[in-house]
C-alpha cells in the first residue's frame, strides 16, 4: 500500500512537470509552424499596410525598441541609485526593508493602473498626447524593481573582503562605490536589466492608452503627439479584428518576431539566473 | 544642511529613492483623488451592487469583483497542483541535469508575454471551450472558464518557480533523517519537506493570485466583456460557461475614452482602479512578508 502510494505520488509529480514542458513546446511549436511562412525579407523591412493584411512591421519593430531603449534609460540610473541606497547608504535595517517591501509592491501593480496613470497624469494633465516618452518612461518604472532587486542581489554578494580592504586603504565611501561596488556589480544590472526589457517588450495594457496607434506613425520626431507603432499593440488590435487569411498569417508572423526578441532578450540571462537560484540554496 | 557633507553619488542616491517614493506617492494619490466623486456617489453599493449602467449612472461593481474573483480561482485551480506537483518532481527526483532542462523551458514559458497568451487564446482555446461546451449551449467560446484556463497556464510559471525554491530551502539532511527513519519518498515528501515549506508555497500562491488578479490583456481578449452577469444563485456553476467582465477587462476596454472627461463615469472607473490595487497590494505584501527574502525572480 505505501508502496503503492508511492508511486502514484512520484508520477502525479513528473505528470504535472510534463505538462508544464509540454505547455511551453505546443505553444512554441505552434507559434513558430504559423509564423515562420509569414517571415519574409519583405515582411520584416516593409511597413503596414491594408491593415496590416500585406506589408510588413519594420515601424512596429523600432517603434518597440525605442519603447525599449528609453525603458531602460529609464529604470538603469534610477536602479543605480535605489540600490546603493538600499545597500550603502541606508544604515537602518528596518528602513532597508521598507524600501524593499516597497520594491516588491511596485513590481506587482498590475500593468493596466500604469497605463491609466499614464492616460491621466502625461495624455490629459500634461497634455502630451500619446507619446513614445510616457511608454518608455511607464516601462522602465514597471521594470525598476526588477533592475533594481537584481542589483541590491549582486551587491551583497560582494566579498566582504573586497570592501575591507578599500576601507583599509583609507578610501572614502564615495571611493569605494566607483573603485568597488559598482565595478563588481555591473553583471547584475544587465542581468536585471535584460530581465526587465524581455517583460516590457511584451507589455501591451501600459502602452495602449498612452504610446502606441495601430497604423500611420513611422519614426517620431518630437515628444508631443508622437506615437509609435509596437508589436504587441499591433498583436492586440489584430487579434480583435483580423479575419482575412492574410492579415492572420501577418499575425503569426508579428507573434513569431515578438517572442523571438523576448527569448533573445533572456536567454542571454538564463544561466546566471539559474546559477543564482541554484547556489542560494547551498550557501 | 542635511546635505552639506554628502558627495555627488550620496546625493544621487537620495535623488533616485526620493523620486521613487514620490513616483509611488502620486501613483496613489492620483487613483485616491480621483476615485472620490464616484466612491461619493455609489458609497458601498459600489462594491456590493450588481449593476453597471453608466448612462442612469449605476455604478456597482460587484459583477465584475465576482468575475475577477472567478476566472483567478479557476486559473489558481489549475496552476497549483501541476505547478506544486511539477516543483516537487524537480527539486526532489529529478537529477541535476535533467533539473536545469526543465527549470530552463519554464523560464521561457514565463517569459511569453500575455498579448501571445490572449491571441492562443482568441485562435484556439475558445473554439475548444466552445465545443466542450456545446451541451450546455453556450453563445460563443468566450467565457469566464476560457479567460480562467488561459490564466492557469499564465500563472503556472510563478508558482513553479517560486514553490521550487520554497522547497530547496528545507535542508537536505532533513530528508536524510526521514528515510534514514524508514519513510519512502512520498511520505518523506509529504510529512516533511511540504510542511517546512508551507510559507514559501503560501507566498507563491498569493503571489500568482495577484498576477492572476491584475492580467489584462489575454483575459480581455477571451472573456466576452459582457456587464452584469450575476449569477442568480452563488453555488451555480453556470457564470463560469457565459460571458464575463472583469475590473481589468473593464479598464482595458473602450469604455476609459468615453468616461474621461465626465467626472462621475470617470471617478467610478478610476475607483474600479482603486479596488484592484487595494486588492493586489495586500496580496503583493502578504506575500512578501511570507517570504522574507529573495523571489522577485519568480
Amino acid at each position: 500500500m505505501r508502496n503503492i502510494m508511492n508511486i502514484l505520488f512520484t508520477s502525479f509529480t513528473a505528470f504535472a512537470a510534463l505538462v508544464g514542458c509540454g505547455v511551453f513546446i505546443a505553444i512554441f511549436t505552434v507559434i513558430f509552424y504559423r509564423g515562420l511562412p509569414a517571415i519574409s525579407f519583405e515582411f520584416l523591412t516593409d511597413q503596414i499596410r491594408v491593415a496590416g493584411a500585406s506589408g510588413g512591421i519594420i515601424y512596429n519593430l523600432i517603434g518597440t525598441l525605442i519603447l525599449l531603449v528609453s525603458a531602460l534609460l529609464v529604470s538603469a540610473p534610477l536602479a543605480i541609485g535605489i540600490a546603493l541606497m538600499q545597500t550603502v547608504f541606508l544604515n537602518n535595517g528596518a528602513l532597508k526593508k521598507r524600501l524593499e517591501l516597497l520594491l516588491y509592491i511596485l513590481n506587482g501593480v498590475p500593468s493596466i493602473l500604469f497605463g491609466i496613470f499614464g492616460f491621466i497624469v502625461f495624455v490629459k494633465y500634461l497634455g502630451l498626447g500619446k507619446s513614445w516618452l510616457t511608454g518608455g518612461f511607464l516601462l522602465g518604472m514597471m521594470i525598476l524593481p526588477t533592475v533594481t532587486i537584481a542589483l541590491i542581489e549582486r551587491i551583497r554578494s560582494i566579498p566582504k573582503k573586497y570592501l575591507e580592504a578599500a576601507t583599509g586603504l583609507g578610501l572614502r565611501k564615495s571611493q569605494i562605490i566607483f573603485s568597488v561596488i559598482l565595478p563588481q556589480s555591473m553583471s547584475g544590472l544587465t542581468t536585471g536589466s535584460l530581465l526587465g526589457l524581455a517583460r516590457a517588450a511584451g507589455e501591451t495594457a501600459p502602452i495602449m492608452y498612452t504610446a502606441t496607434i495601430f497604423a500611420g506613425a513611422t519614426i517620431p520626431t518630437g515628444i508631443k503627439e508622437s506615437p509609435v507603432l509596437a508589436l504587441p499593440y499591433h498583436i492586440f488590435v489584430l487579434a480583435q479584428d483580423a479575419f482575412a487569411p492574410a492579415a492572420i498569417q501577418n499575425l503569426w508572423g508579428a507573434a513569431l518576431v515578438l517572442i523571438l526578441l523576448v527569448f533573445m532578450l533572456s536567454i542571454f540571462v538564463l544561466p546566471l539566473r539559474l546559477k543564482i537560484h541554484e547556489e542560494a540554496h547551498h550557501a | 544642511m542635511l546635505f552639506q557633507n554628502k558627495s555627488p553619488i550620496a546625493l544621487y542616491s537620495w535623488f533616485s529613492t526620493v523620486f521613487l517614493l514620490g513616483s509611488m506617492g502620486m501613483f496613489l494619490f492620483v487613483f485616491v483623488y480621483q476615485s472620490i466623486p464616484g466612491l461619493a456617489h455609489s458609497k458601498l453599493s459600489f462594491i456590493t451592487g450588481d449593476v453597471w449602467y453608466y448612462r442612469s449612472e449605476l455604478f456597482g461593481a460587484g459583477a465584475m469583483i465576482l468575475g475577477t474573483l472567478l476566472v483567478a480561482w479557476v486559473g489558481l485551480l489549475i496552476a497549483v497542483p501541476i505547478g506544486i506537483g511539477a516543483a516537487i518532481f524537480t527539486s526532489e527526483i529529478l537529477p541535476a541535469k535533467l533539473r536545469i532542462l526543465v527549470k530552463i523551458t519554464i523560464e521561457l514559458l514565463a517569459g511569453i508575454p500575455s498579448v501571445i497568451y490572449g491571441l492562443l487564446g482568441v485562435l484556439f482555446l475558445r473554439n475548444w471551450v466552445y465545443k466542450l461546451l456545446t451541451p450546455f449551449d453556450p453563445l460563443s467560446g468566450d467565457t469566464v472558464l476560457t479567460a480562467g484556463l488561459l490564466l492557469g497556464i499564465m500563472i503556472l510559471p510563478t508558482i513553479m518557480t517560486m514553490a521550487d525554491d520554497a522547497l530547496r530551502n528545507v535542508p537536505a539532511a532533513q530528508r536524510l533523517a526521514a528515510r534514514g527513519l524508514g519513510l519512502n519518498r512520498a511520505e518523506t515528501i509529504c510529512l516533511i519537506v511540504l510542511p517546512q515549506a508551507r510559507a514559501g508555497i503560501m507566498a507563491a500562491i498569493l503571489l500568482a493570485f495577484g498576477r492572476a488578479v491584475g492580467e489584462t490583456i489575454a483575459v480581455f481578449l477571451v472573456i466576452g466583456r459582457q456587464d452584469n452577469r450575476w449569477p442568480e444563485s452563488l453555488f451555480s456553476l453556470r457564470p463560469l460557461f457565459e460571458a464575463g467582465q472583469t475590473m481589468t477587462s473593464k479598464l482595458g476596454g473602450s469604455e476609459v475614452n468615453i468616461a474621461y472627461g465626465d467626472t462621475l463615469h470617470w471617478g467610478a472607473m478610476m475607483s474600479l482602479g482603486l479596488v484592484l490595487l487595494i486588492i493586489v497590494g495586500l496580496v503583493t505584501h502578504l506575500s512578501a512578508r511570507l517570504i522574507k527574502c529573495g523571489a522577485v525572480h519568480a
